[in-house]
């Protein structure tokens, strides 16, 4: 389907109208074009959240140029405030349920440290065999889900969102019987309160509770680790210590959630709408099933194409001017990576999607600046193996209909894809 | 060239690591080290001193 800019109307464009974000990506994409070229700096109201004061609003950055100025002065434009709410939310809350993305430097960079190294690429080179092991057995159950029954699938259920909860919670060592709990979780956490996900239109009592039952089964493994220490990343925080001193227990329990949730929710929506991409590209999908010389760039132009975290916010610290609009301490701004990875003066022809596109300097996992994504490393390990595992394991799949898109502004998400294995092989 | 790191500054993204590894490394206390000083000249180094997100790294020639 093709969009044309000027075949959207900007005034019916809001950027905080949850609905919004289930409308067509062609049709969102020619709506980011007319605000980047029109109004690179558009304002938005803020949406209603029962329970919270109303906010002053906030800038909506769709340029490229823009968006890597502002996320690589983190002391005019700070995390600390807020990095992935639209609104103001109490300090603890945001601090909650931010941990790293939510702090600013000193302390920021201090307590990423601690797992730095377990996030590198040398580290990541050990666990390339068990990731090839879980990808295996999820398709293998995939294929045989499909047997069983009429041939269908779930390409969410039965095959993006097992993958990383099961590497995500080896790193962890999180119990095989808690598995479902932090999956639940994390899609709670990540709703954006589409209320699908969330009971009774409450989602901050839905957030909290689920921030709560994340935290509780920390408490439970960190106790265990503190006794009887093994080689995964819960030891490490439980042990680690910033400064000589220990991190405090809330510190721990929130960045437990951060591994979790990031390490749940991104990776599963690459791996699915990179799937709805390649079915909407055949020529793509054959070019890449071809030739694994094309896993590196294909995984690049998937995270470029879905940007599975549509933006992060920054919060400005003084008084100051960018891209000729003079912003005073306070102002919000909305990165807006979707936008900038479709700017095409970075971007040559930027809504082809082209798996051998190279260079390919997306922000699908940030733009300069300290807060560049953590498991960058472990979403492009698990998304390469996983595409070339598919080619390989599932030359059959087809799309068989639209996908359920989630009604969330934050997150790119998809809540089902129906799928069926033809048997062709 | 000569390349330094400013490990204030890093906050161990290991994007140097993942582009010129002969060079760069990731180390306990998650901030780079920089493996060879004085590392020849291609352009994977120069890539990895550009794309630092934290412009932690500097080349010298």
């Amino acid at each position: 389907m093709t969009v044309s800019p000027q075949d959207v109307d900007l005034a019916t464009v809001d950027l905080s109208d949850r609905d919004w974000w289930t409308t067509p990506p062609a049709y969102r994409h020619a709506a980011f074009d007319r605000l980047r070229r029109e109004q690179p700096l558009a304002f938005f109201a803020e949406p209603d959240i029962p329970g919270l004061p109303a906010g002053p609003g906030y800038h909506a950055v769709t340029r490229y140029a823009d968006l890597e100025a502002i996320s690589s002065q983190p002391a005019v434009f700070c995390s600390g405030r807020g990095a992935v709410s639209m609104q103001d939310v109490p300090a603890e809350l945001h601090e909650f349920f931010g941990s790293l993305i939510s702090m600013d430097d000193p302390r920021h960079a201090k307590i990423r440290r601690i797992v730095s190294k377990t996030f590198t690429p040398r580290m990541l080179e050990r666990t390339l065999d068990s990731v090839r092991a879980i990808v295996d057995d999820v398709l293998a159950r995939a294929r045989a889900k499909a047997e069983a029954g009429d041939g269908t699938i779930d390409v969410v259920a039965d095959v993006a969102a097992p993958i990383p909860l099961r590497v995500i919670c080896d790193m962890m060592g999180v119990p095989e019987e808690d598995r479902p709990g932090v999956l639940a979780n994390s899609n709670i956490v990540l709703s954006g309160g589409d209320p699908e996900l969330i009971e009774n239109d409450d989602p901050l009592t839905a957030f909290l509770t689920a921030g709560m039952e994340m935290a509780a089964l920390m408490e439970r493994l960190a106790a265990e680790r503190l006794s009887d220490p093994r080689d995964d990343l819960t030891t490490a925080l439980v042990r680690s210590e910033v400064d000589g001193e220990r991190l405090t227990h809330q510190e721990i329990a929130s960045f437990f959630i951060l591994l979790l949730v990031a390490g749940n929710e991104t990776t599963r929506n690459a791996i699915s709408q990179g799937l709805l991409a390649l079915s909407e590209h055949p020529d793509q999908w054959a070019r890449w099933a071809a030739d694994p010389g094309l896993d590196r760039t294909g995984v690049e132009e998937v995270v470029r194409w879905v940007s599975p975290v549509t933006w992060m916010r920054r919060t400005a610290t003084r008084d100051g001017e960018i891209d000729g609009h003079r912003f005073t301490a306070g102002e919000k701004f909305l990165l807006f990576y979707a936008a900038a990875n479709r700017d095409p003066e970075v971007f040559a022809d930027p809504q082809r999607f082209d798996v051998s596109r190279d260079p390919n300097p997306h922000v699908g996992f940030g733009s300069k600046g300290p807060h560049f994504c953590l498991g960058a490393h472990l979403a492009r390990r698990e998304l390469q193996v996983t595409f070339r595992a598919i080619f390989d394991q599932l030359p059959d799949l087809e799309v068989t209909g639209p996908p359920d898109r989630l009604a969330s502004s934050f997150v790119n998400g998809l809540k089902r894809l129906p799928a069926r294995l033809t048997g062709d092989r | 060239m000569r390349v330094t790191v400013d490990r204030e500054r890093c906050v161990g993204s290991g994007q140097c690591e993942l582009l010129a590894p002969e060079v760069f490394e990731v180390d306990d206390d998650g901030a780079v080290r920089v493996l060879q000083e004085q590392p020849d000249d291609d352009g994977a180094v120069r890539d990895a001193v550009q794309q630092c997100p934290t412009g932690a790294l500097s080349a010298e020639e």
